[in-house]
């Protein structure tokens, strides 16, 4: 059943994106402003991950450390730049998130950190069985992915809607002053989301690392550009819009690769897909504001 | 050798502060923040490598619709713009970008990844421009056309236009402007003067590459024309000059170019975002409060 | 010569009706359109000058359907708005400013490429326009450092600019101190003196009545009243509406 197979390589593809979607939503939902360095976030957690991995020998530390260290990184961010541009106008945090990107991608390139070259990130399947269906099947290191993803967003899920921290980024992400205003320490508020959407980017980096054995400096740029097309069409600041666009996104990205191969390659779909929706459905297709 | 690096340099600089200004005008001008405006290098580069390649056009001609063709295309690229504000202006542009490289870089018709190379050099009048500094001096006209069309433009009713859409749509539109159109304008004039100077480009180089118009690059022109002051004249001129040589200057910049780049940009976010010489920036305010009293302390001296 | 026609206009946001089958008409007068908060007096005066095109109903202006028209295409034929809060062009100075609604005739026009606009005629303008609002003094100072008084001055002069047959007034008087809204009332008398239609959206009531000769009262999307101001300070309708506000 080929259809199915595709399908599902298309859940496992959909499951990095969410994950680096996600974070970025949560961020965007308070911060307002495009978070372009979740990229580099990314590609940090990626190579945390490999040199924890390579030390410790043992996937699920090694994704801890990653996640802890990217979830840190983002908090840095965070309290040195954003932090003073919460009241700039819209334009100013934005390029500073440019800035900070580029910097970043710079320094990442350089030989005392990743250098120019690819590192194997020899993980496997982390143990975990593969899954074997009539109708289709999972290797090791899909179900590896699947079971993080699954166990992240369960997580996150229960956090912002069980927790006061949860309430707190709603507030946040509605009404700045007033959530301020109600006794919301948003400092605190906004520093804890940072984390967290940053540790999920670190994740994602990780999984992508292991599940392609390849970790590289510019391995997140392509990822963090189709997290934002993916917020857009899940309608800005929508974790359950993001999720079901991650969907789309790689089942219209897997479908169009394997059956008409391509004029253009598979990742200027996503591009122009985000350039027509901005066009026709600027609210994202749940139609959001 | 060492004045053929340096006179490099200068034909570089001078034809990023064409770029600058361009840019100036979409975004400073008419505050479209653009992040995708190497596409327009790109697209001006190619035609004018393609015409002369393929073709055999002359210089004057391929060089002509380079800016034609790139003001169409800009104006017609500018079209998502509408709908979009701030940071989805901004993927917007960077989604060009990628498309257009794109585009270069996988159908034959423009070399693929290999690009195009053996680009002749510019002939005009009977002379060959061979770089060095003949070439300087056609940059250098070509920067000061761009000025001289910028500050033209700040000067009619489509530059104050402009302004308005820039402060606020909705108070320019109940004036009579139709934001739209403008910044449709704006699109289509700094794409077009971006195309001339990609024609300058390809000549010089005699060769072009998808990769040398990524997004990284579209980051280091607004890079200038912020870190210089946006939305002013000689904003961008000296954001061009700085960014292109303070890392020639300093050697151990010269390999954190980038980082160079991206710190400088969220340094002055930080604090003075208004650029280095922007209106109310800390660098012009003392410039301009010399100015004023310099004849007064003159006067007095002279008493 | 103005004749405004408002047939049935009802307008949707999502699910909430913010305009309910509102119609009236008015011409060559000083016409104020006053209800509690969230009435749908401003997203009217949005209809009307065409930033929102009315899920039903039309507008007429002097015969000519306007309704489906943008807000740079209403201020062509005549009508010019003011904003509920200030919109001054905060990089622009106060003469700038008028500049832009001087401009108003030659931006639909290629020629506004290459047509300089700072003109001795036009400064000239901008000159007579200032000093009608008093603001003449103030010609050179960044428009963004003014204080709300003035800038709400300015916003009715850039109007002026453009030569309207019609000014819709967004709340003019709000913020103001009582000294600035008599100066401002005296101003709104002069220019319907000078044959100016006037329609103004006001929350502070003595203001609305000492000026209007006739008052169009909105609650939740609805007219609920019109006539004189005698006629409206006495409609029990009127009252209950405003005190199930409090």
């Amino acid at each position: 059943m080929l259809v199915l197979q595709n399908l599902s390589n298309a859940l496992i593809l959909a499951c990095t994106y969410i994950l680096m979607a996600a974070g970025l939503t949560m961020v965007y939902g308070v911060l307002k402003v495009l978070h372009i360095a979740h990229a580099s976030v990314y590609t940090v957690g990626a190579f945390v991950g490999v040199l924890a991995f390579s030390r410790v020998g043992n996937f699920w530390v090694a994704l801890a450390i990653a996640m802890l260290v990217s979830g840190v990184f983002g908090v840095l961010i965070y309290r040195s730049t954003y932090f003073y541009l919460l009241n700039s106008p819209r334009t100013v945090p934005l390029i500073a998130s440019v800035g900070m990107f580029v910097m970043f991608t710079d320094l990442l390139q350089k030989p005392f950190l990743m250098g120019a070259y690819q590192r194997a990130f020899p993980a496997g399947g982390a143990g975990l069985p593969a899954i074997k269906t009539a109708l289709f099947s999972f290797t090791p290191k899909q179900v590896l992915i699947l079971l993080v993803a699954i166990i992240l967003l369960a997580i996150v899920y229960l956090i912002l809607t069980r927790t006061k921290l949860g309430l707190s980024w709603q507030a946040a992400s509605m009404d700045r002053e007033m959530a301020s205003a109600v006794g919301i320490n948003l400092n605190q508020s906004i520093a804890a989301n940072f984390f967290l959407g940053s540790a999920l980017a670190g994740a994602a980096g990780v999984l992508v690392g292991v599940y392609n054995n390849s970790v590289f400096a510019t391995m997140g740029d392509l990822p963090s550009y189709k997290a934002f097309i993916i917020i857009v069409l899940g309608g800005m600041g929508s974790l359950p819009g993001a999720i079901l666009a991650s969907l789309i996104l790689a089942i219209v990205e897997n479908f169009l690769v394997a059956s008409i191969g391509y004029v253009l390659p598979r990742d200027s779909i996503a591009f122009l897909v985000l350039i027509l929706m901005l066009m026709f459905r600027p609210n994202g297709l749940l139609g959001r504001e | 050798m060492a004045s053929g690096y340096l006179l490099t340099i200068l034909i570089f600089t001078t034809m990023y502060i064409s770029l600058a200004l361009s840019l100036n005008i979409l975004t400073g001008y008419a505050g479209q923040v653009s992040l995708g405006h190497a596409a327009f290098l790109g697209i001006g580069a190619y035609t004018s490598a393609v015409l002369s390649v393929r073709y055999e056009a002359p210089f004057w001609l391929a060089f002509l619709v380079a800016i034609i063709l790139t003001g169409l295309i800009g104006t017609f690229l500018g079209l998502p713009s509408l709908r979009v504000r701030h940071d989805f202006l901004v993927l917007a542009t960077m989604g060009i970008n990628f498309v257009v490289v794109s585009v270069f870089k996988y159908v034959d018709f423009f070399g693929g990844a290999m690009g195009l190379v053996n680009i002749p050099a510019p002939t005009l009048f009977g002379i060959t421009f061979r770089g060095g500094i003949p070439y300087l001096l056609l940059t250098t006209a070509y920067a000061l056309f761009t000025l001289l069309i910028c500050w033209y433009i700040s000067k009619t009713w489509s530059g104050l236009a402009f302004q308005t859409i820039r402060n606020d749509e909705d108070a320019s539109a109940s004036l009579g402007v139709n934001p739209a159109r403008y910044k449709i304008y704006a699109f289509g004039i700094s794409a077009a003067l971006a195309g001339g100077v990609g024609s300058l480009y390809a000549h010089f180089l005699g060769s072009v590459f998808p990769d040398n118009f990524v997004f990284v690059e579209s980051i280091g022109m607004l890079s200038m024309v912020i870190f210089g002051g946006i939305g002013t004249l000689r904003g961008p001129i000296i954001g061009a000059i700085l960014l292109r040589l303070i890392p020639e200057l300093l050697r151990f910049i010269q390999d954190y170019r980038f980082t160079f780049y991206g710190a400088s940009l969220v340094l002055m976010m930080l604090f003075q975002p208004m650029g280095l010489l922007g209106n109310e920036s800390w660098v012009w305010r003392q410039i301009t409060r010399w100015l004023r009293t310099a004849p007064q302390s003159r006067k007095e001296a002279t008493q | 010569m103005s004749q405004l026609e408002i047939r049935s206009i009802s307008h949707w946001f999502g699910g909430l009706q913010a305009l309910k089958d509102v119609t009236f008409d008015t011409s060559d007068e000083i016409l104020g359109l006053i209800g509690p908060n969230g009435a749908g007096k401003t997203t009217l005066f949005n209809v009307i000058s065409g930033f929102i095109i009315p899920t039903s109903g039309e507008v007429h202006f002097n015969g000519k359907a306007i309704h489906r028209l943008r807000a740079d295409q209403t201020v062509r034929l005549g009508l010019a708005r003011t904003f509920q809060i200030v919109k001054p062009f905060a990089t622009l100075t106060v003469e700038e400013n008028v500049l832009v609604g001087l401009g108003m005739p030659y931006y639909p026009k290629p020629a506004a490429l290459v047509q300089i606009y700072r003109t001795p005629v036009n400064l000239e303008k901008v000159e007579q326009i200032l000093s009608k609002v008093h603001l003449l003094d103030y010609r050179f100072a960044q428009a963004a450092k003014l204080p709300i008084g003035l800038q709400r001055r300015l916003e009715i002069a850039r109007a002026l600019a453009t030569q309207p047959k019609v000014l819709l007034l967004d709340e003019p008087a709000a913020g103001l101190v009582a000294q600035e809204a008599e100066e401002l009332a005296t101003l709104i008398r002069n220019l319907f003196a000078e044959g100016m239609h006037i329609i103004l959206i006001e929350h502070n009531m003595r203001f609305a009545m000492n000026l209007c000769q006739r008052i169009v009262v909105l609650a939740q999307g609805e007219i609920i009243a019109q006539g004189s101001p005698a006629d409206i300070q006495n409609d029990a309708k009127v009252i209950n509406a405003y005190l199930g506000q409090e």
